[in-house]
């Protein structure tokens, strides 16, 4: 009961991790799902655009404005990666891995900008300091400072972004995108640009994650070097799980709303194993199981049908052998 | 029939979750310290009020700690150490979370400390002190195993006291005796060679620090900044090309691969003076060495002194080790013929 | 209309693996020409449409349509003046977007694809009648996932597709291979019928002999990368097969055994 009771009173914690990581994860599946690509720029976007929101909040410039051009900066890294891959012909797995490398050190000079070193690993941002969007230390207060209360923001954020997406996936060039995602061969045959189409879905997601990631750091109050290490495995983790869910046959909106779902349900089950006490070890082995878990339980299912079907059928065979 | 489904695989997931964090919780005693102990300190804490078996805890305290790592490890000890011989044995109840390295994790755990409602809470290194500075202003914070607080978190003038509800102890090594040191050992030396990771910011601070004592005493100093365990023999090759003598920071990646300093700078014939004895034993010539046991303990005197209404945490000021040693690896100073003079132990 | 002039491709040159595909290949169409390809596996017969498309870049030779040179034209760049349906029904169509997304595609093509909204309500209407044509009731489904559908359904609307916006050159790369008898015949018909409204200049590879003599105008035969027979006229219409077998063995000479199986006559 005392457990259930503390899960309870954790769930503020939850939803705002949660939230934030769903528009992370939402652009995990704009690569992932959308484009058909295995991007793995968003590890570095996600430090990048912590990075790059912390710098410029600490130097005067206005929070909201910082938060957005956290989401240009990711936007550039997602531009760097697809240039590489369509412009220098690297695979799109390499490209991404190349960027996320590059951008290590790009977030050493940005977080270490101005100092006498130059780099620097981690950049602090304390909601006393500064008038943040949101903080984790208003996740529970529901009235003095709702307005920076992390639910609070995120919920109308995520809905906007969530309309933003879905409009833009309803035009023509959101689904020239999505055709080239689907089927790149009758996408150049319909004269779609298909290096375009991918370069503009990679400037996207990485968008999304660099938005994520300069709120995130104001959440956590600081950004780090190390701060998207393994974020891939969690935004892949949440759109998995929000597909399992909500089962969108392919409907962007209905992928995009699993996104957060997953999200959250994810820092659900993290707040859960971190209460039980498991270990570090064992953490990223149970984070790998519930990701392959997720993504097995569609094909199990694929196959149990496939069974029923044909059981169903050798026996119509029988009858009709008897008949 | 679809919903059945759907709650099939939820129920699935959740009863994963429990076998896995159930064989989790066995192995791992994160309740109530470090059951060895216990028993040794029966004798004392017989006067006390526990005389059965059964304490009422008084405070819970939840601990923090950013990865497994023997530092940190032995820092969490001494805290709890400290706290069960003052207050008694079983009156403090500990929440442990190990965040496993992930910045993202000390949020969640911090963040499950702070709805329990903790009466303290200890961040073992600079991500859960950064997490739980972020995520409450009420509830007291003390750090430890962070080597300077400023950094950490954004203070502009700082004057050795954090203030509002965090305090703590730092990891620091004084940095002018550990330049007292270097001109002790290497006194015809002029070229320090300054060795680190650039991702760590322990490690920039340090250097930042030691270069202006070091450069008050004639030296000249150059940092060599590698970026991860894949630059650094070519880093370290060329610190050892220019350096007369080679200095290491409290670095992590570095501790974690000093198999691979020593074998180039041992065959350059430069010795290395470390910022604690574990990059000391594995490749250095000497260092100034603090206990990671003794800075918990210091953090665990004055969590009681808190708990206990003894103290004001926003009036203390950030504590470093209590004592230093200045130590010596016997091997690799016969390796290179250096002869160490008095007052110095030798690294087990 | 459309000319080939000695156009010459070998794929993974300079490797064990080299192959040859087309040899100084020369093809000249008039305009409203509907040319049936036939020819042995290898001969060249796919490789020539994707030459065509641009599927790759040629080593020699030019492409031009209408006195313009496309052979450095990137393929979706050439895809605003030719239409294609391929061999695989999975080709044609993007199997996780609806029917009318997918016309939708095709209505742009050849277009700068803005952000106005993807499919306006007026045009629905249009491919209600558009499907309609097809007689194989898609036309109440416009909000049916492609993936959905029958091969043959797709191939319909693949050929739907790529005459949506008329193209000066249509490419119907063994399109009814892959669907069962009744199912090819139907796909045939209706791009008979396609081709016949829009006076489409036209190339359609086939395997099967009696299909390419019973459509189309013209009829060509490649053999090793380059064209060994081509019937137009009087001549095409009395064709049979026999007579085709004939021509190709005088043609061809020595192929002609192990083409004819390959063929399936």
């Amino acid at each position: 009961m005392e457990f259930l009771q503390s899960l309870v009173n954790s769930l503020p914690g939850v939803l705002g991790q949660g939230l934030i990581w769903g528009l992370m994860a939402m652009g995990v599946y704009i690569t992932y799902r959308v484009l058909d690509i295995a991007d793995l720029t968003v590890d570095g976007t996600l430090g990048f655009g912590g990075a790059v929101c912390v710098l410029l909040t600490v130097n005067g410039v206005n929070v909201w404005l910082a938060t957005l051009i956290a989401m240009l900066a990711g936007m550039l890294a997602g531009l760097v990666t697809g240039l590489f891959h369509t412009k220098c012909g690297i695979p799109a797995i390499l490209a991404g891995i190349l960027t996320q490398l590059a951008l290590y050190s790009v977030n050493l000079r940005v977080m270490g900008w101005g100092t006498s070193a130059g780099t620097q690993a981690t950049l602090a941002v304390s909601v006393d300091k500064y008038d943040l969007i949101l903080s984790s230390r208003y996740v529970r207060d529901w009235s003095e400072n709702l307005i920076n209360n992390p639910i609070v923001v995120m919920i109308p954020v995520t809905a906007v972004v969530v309309a933003i997406l879905w409009w833009y996936f309803k035009t023509e060039s959101g689904s020239a995108l999505r055709a080239t995602g689907a089927n790149r061969q009758m996408a150049r045959a319909q004269g779609i640009n298909t290096s375009t189409a991918t370069v503009i879905g990679l400037m996207i997601s990485n968008g999304l994650v660099g938005l994520a990631g300069g709120l995130l750091a104001q959440y956590q109050g600081s950004s780090s070097v190390d701060m998207g290490r393994g974020a891939i495995v969690i935004g892949l983790a949440a759109v998995i799980i929000g597909e399992v869910l909500l089962r969108g046959h392919g409907k962007v909106l209905v992928g995009l709303l699993g996104c957060t779902l997953g999200s959250i349900v994810y820092y659900f089950v993290i707040q859960i194993v971190l209460r039980l006490g498991l270990g570090t070890n064992d953490l990223k082995l149970f984070t790998a199981l519930i990701v392959a878990l997720f993504l097995a339980v569609p094909y199990w299912k694929g196959k149990a049908a496939t069974a029923r079907k044909r059981s169903v059928n050798s026996k119509e065979e029988k009858n009709n052998a008897r008949a | 029939m679809m919903k059945m489904k759907k709650l099939l695989c939820i129920a699935l997931a959740a009863i994963m979750v429990l076998a896995l964090a159930a064989c989790g919780s066995t192995t791992q005693p994160s309740e109530n310290g470090d059951p060895s102990s216990a028993p040794a300190s029966d004798p004392a804490a017989s006067a006390e009020p526990s005389e059965n078996a059964e304490v009422e805890a008084q405070y819970v305290v939840g601990i923090c700690q950013q990865m497994t790592h023997d530092a940190l490890d032995q820092a969490t000890q001494g805290f709890k150490d400290a706290l069960n011989e003052i207050l008694g044995e079983g009156v403090v109840k500990f929440e442990e979370g190990n965040a496993g390295g992930e910045q993202n994790n000390c949020t969640t755990i911090i963040d499950g400390f702070v709805s329990e409602g903790v009466d303290l809470i200890l961040a073992n290194a600079t991500w859960p002190l950064q997490a739980a500075a972020s995520a409450t202003a009420d509830i007291p914070i003390l750090g430890t195993s962070v080597t300077d607080y400023a950094t950490a978190l954004n203070i502009d003038n700082w004057t050795g006291t954090v203030g509002g509800n965090i305090s703590g102890t730092s990891d620091l090594a004084p940095l002018d005796q550990q330049a007292a040191m270097i001109q002790e050992l290497f006194p015809d030396a002029t070229n320090v060679g300054l060795l680190y990771c650039s991702g760590e910011p322990n490690s920039v601070y340090q250097i930042e620090t030691i270069t202006g004592y070091l450069e008050e005493m004639g030296y000249t100093c150059t940092p060599y900044a590698f970026t991860d365990v894949n630059d650094l023999s070519s880093v370290t090759q060329m610190a050892c090309d220019n350096s007369d003598v080679i200095y290491i920071p409290t670095d992590n990646t570095a501790a974690g691969n000093t198999e691979t300093i020593a074998n180039i700078v041992l065959a350059a014939g430069v010795p290395v003076v470390a910022g604690e004895s574990g990059i000391c034993s594995g490749c250095g010539v000497a260092t100034l060495s603090i206990s990671y046991y003794d800075i918990g303990y210091t953090t665990g005197e004055m969590a009681a002194q808190i708990l206990q209404g003894e103290a004001d945490i926003s009036t203390m000021p950030i504590q470093s080790a209590p004592n230093v040693t200045k130590m010596y690896n016997a091997t690799n100073c016969e390796t290179l013929g250096i002869t160490i003079p008095e007052g110095y132990e030798a690294i087990a | 209309m459309l000319e080939l002039k000695n156009v010459s491709k070998t794929f993974n040159p300079g490797t064990i693996n080299a192959k040859t595909a087309l040899k100084g290949l020369n093809l000249c169409l008039n305009d409203g020409d509907f040319v049936t390809v036939i020819g042995g596996n290898g001969a060249g017969k796919s490789t020539m449409l994707n030459a065509i498309a641009g599927v790759f870049d040629i080593d020699g030779g030019s492409i031009s349509i209408d006195g313009n040179e496309i052979s450095r034209k990137s393929e979706h760049k050439r895809a605003s003046m030719i239409g294609r349906v391929f061999q695989d029904p999975m080709m044609g169509t993007a199997p996780t977007m609806t029917i009318e997304e997918n016309l939708a595609l095709a209505a742009r093509r050849g277009r700068r694809r803005t952000l106005a909204w993807g499919i306006k309500k007026s045009e629905r209407e249009h491919y209600r009648d558009q499907l309609s044509r097809l007689g194989l009731g898609l036309e109440n489904r416009l909000t049916t996932r492609a993936g959905l559908l029958s091969g043959g359904q797709r191939q319909a609307l693949t050929l739907l597709m790529a005459s949506l916006v008329r193209p000066k050159l249509l490419l119907l790369d063994e399109h009814t291979a892959a669907l069962d008898p009744a199912t090819a015949e139907r796909v045939l018909e209706l791009s008979d019928q396609i081709v016949e409204e829009g006076r489409l200049t036209t190339l359609m590879v086939t395997h099967n002999m009696r299909d390419a003599i019973e459509h189309g105008n013209r009829l060509i035969m490649m053999s090793e990368g380059r064209i060994v027979l081509d019937i137009s006229g009087e001549e095409k219409r009395r064709l049979t097969v026999d007579s085709l077998l004939a021509k190709f063995s005088r043609a061809a000479g020595e192929d002609l055994l192990t083409d004819r199986v390959l063929i399936g006559a």
